[in-house]
């Protein structure tokens, strides 16, 4: 077997993904598609990839589901634990590392091509006042990155990103000025075209009541958005601008 | 000293008398179970006696300090890794206490050579309605009494806890909002640690009312709360006075 080269023998995993996170008006949104593929079978539609890691924290998960799932327990878990034991919560830098930590451990997996896993963190910066959500992203070796507007991983991370980076620079409004309904109604038409393109990407269908999951993380704590929620927001009438 | 069962026995007797002898200027802690959630409360003047456990589980004592962390960390620890071992749905308080906490604090209470644990404590489990909704009074030898629902006091003196927990039924009644059940616990805690009886001569709602608020001035009133309606996994928050319009 060459090097770099997958055994004949790994089992076929289940991967592939479209999450991302941008900052909107109110702070930080997360979503992401609900599908998961096993080369070219599609084995679900109904996965939650933005995980509530604790009242602070989301993690959206691009990759591997076995491992990253993993991950995002160990993590619910630690932080929890240290909030709990220690009367304090932990510091986002801390929470930053102690995935960048988990990527590390899983390094043997990641190099081994049966584990990879490449997330997106999202936390609230207490140290400054008001608390400020942050995003950051990862390479599958557990290199941290802060992103300045947004961030996107998976498969369909390329559309999104174009999509996002024409909005920012030449949209009305930016995604960093929207209020939350805009921010949803955008975040849903970015997965949509996502679909158009990458077919591990599950996309949304308000036909078939088939939505995403999207949080955000605003000052005062995690919020998810409902299905019914995001059908609201979708359908509702918009002011005007390109979004 | 201890070969012998009548050395034995005055051994632990004199050491339940020590222990009950220390915890007597302990102030209480009292909670009590609501439509809305649990709420869990004490005074204190800096050590903290009211904490959260786990996602619906929460525990408030009094005692020495060093000795309610030492268990605070036990239950935490037991918690997490039940959680992280099997699920979070798995941890139960009744498991907690009976197979973890009360072992522990029996095996400390008949040690007789290293010092006893100088607590006594009340543990609360959220259920989905008032009536699966668990307290667990356990006490600094390990013993426990278990009770769903209703109001649960943990004072250092039994004769007493008791009689303020009689009280704290017949006052209730229909008085099921947070902030009427803050005032009335606070009501009572004040007739406990001013040593009132709670027979007829109880002092008028009012005069309970302004008595609470003076010895609370320079203290600090932890009020936990596990709400039912609390769509995140970790369903405890801490509440002030002031949060409760009191």
């Amino acid at each position: 077997m060459l090097r770099g080269e997958v055994s004949a023998n790994a089992p076929q995993q289940t991967q592939a993904t479209t999450v991302f996170a941008f900052q909107f008006a109110d702070g930080v949104l997360m979503a992401g598609d609900r599908r998961a593929t096993a080369g070219n079978v599609i084995v679900t539609d109904r996965v939650d990839k933005v995980i509530e890691i604790d009242a602070t924290s989301l993690l959206a998960i691009a990759g591997v589901p076995a491992t990253a799932f993993e991950m995002a327990r160990v993590l619910q878990t630690s932080f929890e634990y240290f909030r709990r034991s220690q009367l304090q919560p932990l510091s986002l830098p801390a929470k930053v590392r102690a995935l960048a930590r988990l990527l590390r451990d899983n390094l043997p997996m990641t190099m081994q091509g049966v584990g990879v896993v490449v997330p997106l963190f999202a936390g609230l910066d207490q140290s400054v006042s008001p608390p400020k959500a942050q995003v950051y992203f990862y390479d599958p070796l557990g290199a941290q990155f802060q992103a300045v507007g947004y961030a996107a991983s998976g498969s369909g991370s390329v559309t999104i990103r174009s999509i996002v980076s024409f909005q920012e620079h030449y949209g009305t409004p930016r995604p960093s000025e929207m209020k939350l309904p805009e921010a949803v109604r955008f975040a849903l038409r970015l997965l949509m075209v996502a679909a158009e393109f990458d077919s591990a990407t599950g996309g949304i269908n308000p036909a078939t009541e088939t939505f995403a999951t999207v949080k955000v993380l605003r000052p005062g704590g995690v919020e998810t958005i409902s299905d019914a929620q995001q059908k609201e927001f979708l359908s509702a009438r918009q002011p005007g601008g390109t979004c | 000293m201890i070969e012998e069962p009548y050395r034995w026995l005055e051994a632990m007797g004199n050491r339940r008398d020590y222990v009950r002898e220390q915890l007597k200027s302990g102030t209480p802690v009292l909670g009590t179970s609501l439509q809305e959630g649990i709420l869990l409360l004490g005074v204190g003047s800096g050590q903290s006696k009211v904490f959260e456990l786990f996602d619906r589980h929460a525990m408030a004592g009094l005692g020495h300090p060093a000795d309610l962390e030492k268990i605070r960390q036990a239950a935490i620890d037991a918690a997490h890794m039940e959680s992280f071992t099997r699920a979070p749905e798995d941890v139960s308080l009744r498991r907690l206490v009976s197979f973890g906490l009360s072992g522990q604090l029996k095996s400390n209470f008949e040690q007789i050579f290293s010092a006893p644990f100088l607590i006594e404590l009340l543990l609360a489990e959220l259920g989905s309605s008032p009536k699966e909704d668990l307290f667990f009074r356990l006490h600094f030898d390990g013993s426990f009494q278990s009770q769903n629902g209703g109001i649960v006091v943990c004072a250092s003196q039994n004769d007493q806890e008791q009689a303020a927990q009689q009280w704290l039924q017949q006052a209730t009644h229909g008085k099921m909002n947070r902030r009427d059940a803050a005032d009335l616990l606070l009501q009572a805690w004040w007739c406990l640690s001013r040593q009132k009886s709670f027979d007829g001569s109880l002092p008028a709602e009012s005069e309970r009312q302004k008595g609470w608020r003076k010895a609370t001035e320079d203290k600090i009133v932890e009020i936990g709360w596990l709400s039912r309606g609390a769509s995140r996994q970790a369903k405890y928050d801490s509440l002030t006075l002031d949060s409760l319009k009191l």
